[in-house]
């Protein structure tokens, strides 16, 4: 749990030259008071090094604002400030909220509660890296001051601009100008796409709400109405379960082996877009690239356009795992056991497939339900024997064809709910045509030809 | 700070946290005392992750023991709503009270008043907390199956620490709560929620820490066995399994292999009772055909040498465990 060298020489963060407690030491709790000498606390320099410390912190990504920032510095009059390790725990419970900042948290805190200050790091930065190092005089007691608990916000954002990466168009090695089809023919396929999203876009919550037919007596409200009649229940109050918009996260492979299918699944994705409200949409080839945002546009050649833009490598090679990998780390968050994760792909991953598959394996965990559509089901005589798919197949839940409508169409009923948390299937439903049956053909033939692949 | 505020040392210093939870039983590491301190001097709940059997949940038990107060728990699951939660109305007394008060003929206004009073109320678990006549520890259990409407409610009961009931009013803590909340990280919690709380996170226990658990916990034990275990527990955490076996499966294992009248690990043993610890049968036949062997073989190795019973050496015996499915 600990990585972090102990009993370094610029501990504890008070400079000898404070030497005088004040006030504010003694009332730093019963064990600070308790080891008199031990924890005498300069509090303009812990306050602004907590303030500089919390903000580096948010810039890694971190929830720390003024609140975490305060009660940072609560914490530290609550703890004895001579022990390091102390220090750092109350910090970490106060400025992490995630089980993934820890690591992130312990690298920081070692950098900056002893380390020499950072290259090219912004002045007051440099005044913070040095407060906790040694004696501080007058001067870096103001300045210490100056990055107070008030300010906090604002430079904070400042920093943050400079964090965005900035993207390059001419980055793009293939773009495709997806403007290039037929009006009416976008708008045929559109218009079907709608309703099939619109079909799958509800489906039943565990809540209730009051109804006036339905399946469950609402209790409370029956007494509430049957009052007038002296106790005697004459009419009774019902509820009925609510309907719950589905969330859905598409991932879609734009790469070059998909590319009669992609034009097509991205207008699958942008009407689900129009039609959920709670949609996220992801496209990949190489890397991973989140465009839900362009996918909001009204126009959807406009929209077409954006996308196309976005994708650095459109129609280039195949990393499945490692853009699974990228979903996972950067927007993992935004699925849970109520999320449908709809990956449309045929499976030809060049890239190291044990990322594949613990990609996939953590996608599989944290989601209610994991759909892969391939194209390729499609299509008389395929088997999934790629070798990216047959990674990928166990965790899969349903495994759908996708190059049609009636594809698309029959998908609908598996949209509907998330499998239970322990139904874990040993094999995937597969969806064929608008049929359905087991995977049995598909997992017996990637058991004989194990090896096949690109 | 607000209604009911606590005395800020209710547990003493951080050493003394660490002595009560000993003496509860429960092995804490210094981080675990402190946010439990850091808790209730800030006055904020504590957000507990970690993966399923790492003693979550015991240490909200713990610290109820160790401030002497009550524990009240809320068990989450999906579909869980207010009214589960927090209160509802008794409604056969309500109707028998409406029975006998028919021929009272007091006013409509009246009977209503009544019987929804706090007498016809029955307090679920938040409810509890907050009218507890001192400050209970409330345990918010696995957080992460109730759902987002729940959760935000949750949040708005933790801010403030009051409820309001139509029927008779806004009710306010006199003593604010302990608040434990611990998740399995089944789904991601929000923001809001998570910056409302102060965060631990458990992993599995080292090795050192592990054998003092079963000592404290089997003590029957003898040492040359419970370092075995203790050393099959650090490696087969580290094999591809789909359900991890945590600390309850330790010691479900060790009393078992006690009940045997086993005094050290051989492949016997261990095949008799592998159920204690593989809850899922591919995972039991995995552990089985692939790693059984490899894992013993090593202990012994461990044995033999006599110097090696420490995390470190463990860990790089574990690099050599056969790897993938």
């Amino acid at each position: 749990m600990d990585g972090t060298p102990t009993g370094s020489p610029n501990w504890p963060p008070n400079s000898p030259r404070a030497a005088e407690p004040d006030a504010r030491a003694q009332a730093a709790g019963p064990a600070g008071a308790g080891r008199p000498g031990a924890a005498i606390l300069r509090r303009g320099d812990l306050a602004g090094n907590v303030t500089l410390f919390g903000r580096r912190l948010r810039r890694r990504g971190l929830l720390v604002g003024p609140l975490e920032i305060s009660d940072g510095l609560r914490a530290m009059t609550a703890v004895d400030l001579a022990d390091r390790d102390l220090v750092r725990f109350s910090l970490r419970a106060v400025f992490c909220s995630h089980a993934e900042d820890l690591p992130v948290f312990d690298e920081e805190f070692a950098r900056f509660w002893q380390g020499p200050p950072m290259e090219g790091a912004p002045a007051p930065q440099d005044d913070a890296a040095e407060g906790p190092a040694g004696p501080a005089g007058e001067a870096g007691e103001e300045r210490g001051r100056d990055v107070a608990v008030a300010e906090w916000d604002d430079r904070g954002e400042a920093d943050d601009e400079q964090e965005v990466p900035a993207y390059s168009p001419a980055e793009g090695r293939a773009h495709k100008d997806f403007s290039a089809f037929a009006a009416d023919e976008l708008q045929a396929i559109t218009d079907l796409i709608i309703i099939i999203a619109r079909l799958i876009a509800t489906r039943l919550s565990r809540r209730t709400r009051a109804a006036r037919r339905g399946s469950l007596v609402d209790l409370r409200r029956t007494m509430r109405r049957n009052l007038r009649y002296g106790g005697e229940v004459l009419d009774l109050v019902w509820r009925r379960r609510k309907i719950r918009k589905a969330s859905l996260v598409l991932l879609c492979d734009v790469s070059g082996s998909m590319d009669i299918y992609s034009r097509f699944l991205v207008q699958f994705i942008y009407a689900l877009q129009g039609a959920l409200s709670h949609v996220e949409s992801f496209l990949f080839s190489t890397s991973l690239s989140r465009v839900t945002d362009v996918l909001g546009h009204r126009d959807i050649r406009e929209a077409l356009r954006d996308a196309s833009e976005r994708v650095p490598d459109w129609s280039g090679g195949t990393k499945i795992g490692a853009s699974l990998r990228q979903f996972n780390d950067a927007y993992g968050r935004l699925v849970d056991g109520r999320t449908i994760v709809v990956i449309c792909s045929d499976g030809w991953d060049t890239g190291d497939l044990d990322i594949l598959e613990s990609a996939m394996r953590t996608l599989h965990a944290r989601a209610g339900r994991v759909i892969w559509l391939n194209p390729l089901l499609g299509s008389p005589g395929y088997e999934p024997v790629t070798q990216g798919m047959s990674v990928a197949l166990p965790y899969v839940d349903v495994f759908a064809s996708a190059h049609n409508l009636s594809g698309l169409q029959a998908l609908e009923r598996y949209l509907h709910s998330p499998r239970g948390r322990s139904g874990r299937r040993s094999r995937p439903i597969e969806v064929w045509n608008g049929t359905m049956g087991t995977a049995a053909r598909a997992a017996a033939a990637v058991a004989r030809r194990p090896g096949d692949g690109p | 700070m607000g209604p009911g505020s606590r005395p800020p040392q209710a547990f003493g210093g951080i050493p003394e946290i660490m002595e009560t939870l000993q003496q509860q039983g429960y092995i804490a590491d210094r981080d675990v005392a402190l946010s439990i301190h850091l808790s209730v001097v800030l006055h904020k709940p504590l957000l507990i992750e970690g993966a399923a059997g790492v003693g979550k949940t015991e240490i909200a038990k713990v610290m109820a023991r160790a401030v002497a107060t009550d524990l009240i728990r809320l068990q989450c699951y999906e579909g869980l709503d207010v009214h589960t939660a927090l209160y509802e109305w008794n409604y056969q007394r309500q109707m028998l009270r409406i029975k006998l008060e028919e021929t009272t003929g007091r006013p409509v206004e009246e009977k209503e008043h009544l019987i929804f009073s706090e007498a016809f109320m029955l307090k679920r678990p938040l409810l509890q907390a907050i009218t507890a006549d001192r400050s209970p520890v409330l345990l918010i259990d696995e957080v992460d199956r109730a759902d987002e409407e729940f959760e935000a409610f949750l949040l708005e009961v933790l801010s403030d620490f009051q409820v309001s009931i139509p029927e008779i009013g806004t009710i306010r803590a006199r003593h604010i709560p302990y608040v434990v909340l611990t998740s399995n990280r089944t789904r991601d919690l929000s923001d809001a929620l998570r910056r409302r709380c102060l965060y631990l996170w458990i992993d599995y226990p080292t090795f050192e820490k592990e054998l003092a658990i079963i000592h404290r916990k089997v003590p029957e034990i003898n040492d040359r066995l419970a370092r075995q275990i203790g050393a099959f527990m650090q490696l087969v955490r580290r094999v591809n399994l789909d359900k991890v076996p945590g600390i309850a499966e330790t010691l479900d294992w060790s009393a078992a292999l006690l009940a045997l009248h086993r005094d050290h690990l051989d492949p016997g043993a261990v095949e008799e009772t592998l159920g204690c610890l593989c809850k899922d049968q591919e995972d039991l036949t995995r552990v089985r055909a692939r790693y059984l062997g490899p894992i013993l073989e090593r202990i012994d190795a461990i044995g033999q040498s006599g110097d090696g019973w420490n995390s470190d050496r463990i860990a790089q015996l574990a690099a050599q465990l056969p790897k993938g499915r």
